[in-house]
């Protein structure tokens, strides 16, 4: 049974629907993740769901439960890491800890959440004192300061730089051991790709598509990207070009100076008659990649739209 | 479960009160250094005598003119610039240049004549002005009388009366004034960190966990009367030692006052929260109503200074009432049972409800999302 389930959930500001029939169900224990450009409605749906914005039509329910019949209740279950870093910033780490969990009926230590956001060394340290990074850690401890089911997370890490996102990937995977069930949203591809057991691309207030990131990829059937380059100059490059548009899967070449550039259907196959020939030739290659298919090509795929950071 | 949140709630305030400096700067740094200010300018050392510089002419020395110039010199509130009579241009010429408040020209002749006043037009309705003026016709009118034989039939006997068990010094005034003001003041610039709040989402970030927002801003309102109290308490320690304030203590009326005041301007600042998007917004509500009321209410001098026309402002605005409420409690000892302090509570009460219910439309009329 989900944890959570959203039907046809629609929400409009004025004459701009930001949300426009969302349905989705979570299962427990995934890391669900929202993608989506600036406006698609990802924080719009996720505040709905939130129980902070009334949505205009459809429902939400966690398991049994609904905002409508047990608001308290949801709140006692769900943990939520909003996208600005709310802390009282005169308040150290321990402290907004402290103060937190006397807001929920059951919580987890102080202690054991500092272990986990790996902040123990700070906890006597006044937030403001902090650096991005840290503030971010604080604010995910505090979305799992009362041992909730469900942990939202919105943009956990924009604006980090690569270190502070690993370790805030490091977190979300713990979580995941724990058995909790996770709501991602991110401008990141890379951390979608690797985190999310089932991604969900939302653009202009509606669900484009939603598949775990490697069937995602697999939908891209379309030809893949292979590189070659030669130590033995533009030459053996030009030879091979011509050699490699006699193969059938070949759709296309490009080539540029000593780096070749083909796009194949069946890669491998493609790889495997080009190194004979290059074999018979003595042709020495320097580099060969067949380039990955990414969530950001199934983003571009989907929407139309070019994927900015 | 509600009193668990409380206490964490309680104690998280008190410690982001206490560990941030502007609290400090502004709720007690500030009105201590104004207080002072104010002392030494207007407290005139302690001592408020009235005292007057005046030059006599007396252009044909007589008999009248002798025995009136004997009597200025008698008169301990008249300084005389030159202890002998100076000419007419002379005396003109130190008024011009304002050496001395007023010139006296002493009678030409024993027979009838007058005693002339001179003062500089700048300062002509000035209380030194009127003071001199009516100490010279009181020795105009014995002059008068002794010249017929007659003796006086009525005399003025004057005494001065306070309500308090003591005279009430303008130290006294003062003291209390700013204590009232600075309370105030907690009151109407305190509600800044609603919007901070709001604008950092700390509000939603609440709104999103069990927490009940009405046991945080109780929380809120008993840090603010803490701070208050650590006011009076230091204020009232500069204004007694440092400058010889004398304190009355009613408790009873102190309290009461302290107490709705307080929260009052609490209220006003809630209202002023409800409007502002940004601190900036806030800080500018807030400054215009305390520097309006801070002249409007008596703080620094009595309301009757003011000009007819203004009088009926402080009759409406709360710190009038506040300043008020707390000088029966802390220099006139008035206890509770004067009807004129519950009219002034009254009056403040409605003041609080009208802010409250006002801000509390204004908030429901707007989500807490609607703002990121």
């Amino acid at each position: 049974m989900p944890v959570l389930e959203v039907n046809q959930l629609r929400k409009s500001f004025g004459d701009v629907h930001a949300v426009n029939g969302i349905s989705f169900a979570v299962e427990p224990g995934e890391i669900f993740t929202i993608i989506g450009p600036n406006g698609a409605g990802k924080t719009t749906t996720l505040e709905m769901i939130e129980g902070l914005l009334p949505p205009d039509a459809g429902d939400i329910r966690f398991g049994s439960l609904n905002w409508a019949k047990n608001g308290e209740q949801i709140k006692q279950d769900i943990g939520v890491q909003p996208q600005s870093s709310a802390l009282f910033d005169l308040l150290t780490v321990e402290e907004n800890l402290k103060l937190f969990a006397t807001f929920y009926s059951h919580s987890r230590s102080a202690e054991e959440v500092m272990d986990m956001i790996n902040l123990t060394d700070q906890r006597s340290r006044h937030v403001k004192k902090l650096s991005g990074g840290q503030k971010q850690r604080l604010a995910i401890g505090l979305a799992m300061i009362n041992d909730p089911k469900i942990i939202f997370l919105d943009e956990p890490t924009t604006g980090l730089d690569p270190q502070a996102r690993r370790n805030i990937w490091d977190i979300i995977l713990k979580l995941k051991e724990l058995g909790k069930t996770t709501i991602l949203t991110t401008h990141y591809m890379e951390e979608a790709e690797k985190l999310s057991d089932r991604v969900c691309i939302v653009d202009q207030g509606q669900i484009v598509t939603l598949d775990t990131p490697a069937a995602l990829i697999e939908r891209l059937t379309m030809e893949r990207e292979v590189r070659l380059s030669f130590l033995d100059g533009e030459a053996a490059a030009a030879e091979t070009e011509q050699a490699a548009r006699q193969i059938s899967s070949v759709v296309r070449t490009e080539r540029e100076d000593a780096s070749l550039k083909l796009w194949s259907t069946k890669p491998e196959e493609t790889l495997y008659e080009l190194f004979g020939y290059t074999k018979d030739r003595g042709f020495r290659v320097e580099q060969i990649s067949i380039r990955e298919m990414s969530l950001e090509d199934v983003f571009i795929a989907f929407t139309g739209k070019e994927w900015r950071d | 479960m509600a009193a668990k949140q409380f206490a964490g709630m309680f104690a998280a305030q008190v410690k982001t009160m206490f560990r941030d400096k502007q609290t400090w700067f502004w709720s007690l740094f500030f009105p201590i250094i104004l207080m002072v200010l104010f002392m030494i300018i207007f407290g005139g050392g302690g001592s408020s005598s009235f005292k007057a510089t005046i030059a006599v002419a007396d252009p044909s020395p007589n008999a009248s003119s002798t025995a009136i110039l004997e009597t200025l010199k008698q008169i301990p509130v008249f300084e005389l610039k030159e202890d002998q009579p100076v000419t007419v241009d002379q005396g003109r010429d130190w008024v011009e240049q304002e050496d001395v408040d007023a010139l006296i020209v002493l009678p030409k002749t024993e027979g009838v004549s007058e005693v002339g006043l001179i003062v500089n037009r700048a300062s002509e309705q000035s209380a030194t002005t009127q003071a001199v003026s009516s100490i010279l016709n009181t020795i105009v009118q014995q002059a008068n009388l002794s010249a017929v034989g007659a003796t006086a039939t009525y005399t003025v006997s004057m005494e001065s009366i306070t309500t308090a068990a003591d005279d009430v010094k303008y130290q006294d005034f003062l003291l209390t004034g700013m204590i009232g003001l600075s309370v105030a003041q907690g009151g109407l610039f305190g509600m800044v960190e609603i919007v901070d709040m709001r604008k950092r989402g700390l509000l939603k970030r609440l709104s999103m966990t069990p927490a009940r927002m009405g046991l945080f801003g109780l929380a809120g309102m008993l840090v603010r009367l803490m701070l208050g109290i650590i006011q009076i308490v230091c204020l009232a320690l500069v204004g007694v030692f440092a400058f010889g304030a004398t304190l009355h203590i009613n408790i009873f009326s102190l309290v009461i006052a302290f107490i709705v005041g307080a929260l009052v301007f609490s209220a006003m600042g809630y209202l002023f929260s409800s409007f502002s998007k940004t601190m900036e917004a806030y800080m500018g509500m807030a400054n215009i109503a305390s520097m309006l009321m801070m002249f409007l209410s008596g703080v620094f001098f009595p309301i009757n200074t003011l000009p007819d026309w203004l009088q009926i402002v402080p009759k409406i605005i709360p710190l009038t009432y506040f300043v008020d409420g707390m000088r029966d409690g802390l220099i006139y000892a008035n206890g509770i049972a004067s009807s004129s302090f519950w009219m002034g509570i009254g009056i403040m009460t409605i003041w609080g409800v009208a802010c409250y219910l006002v801000a509390s439309q204004v908030y429901k009329s707007k989500s807490i999302s609607a703002v990121r």
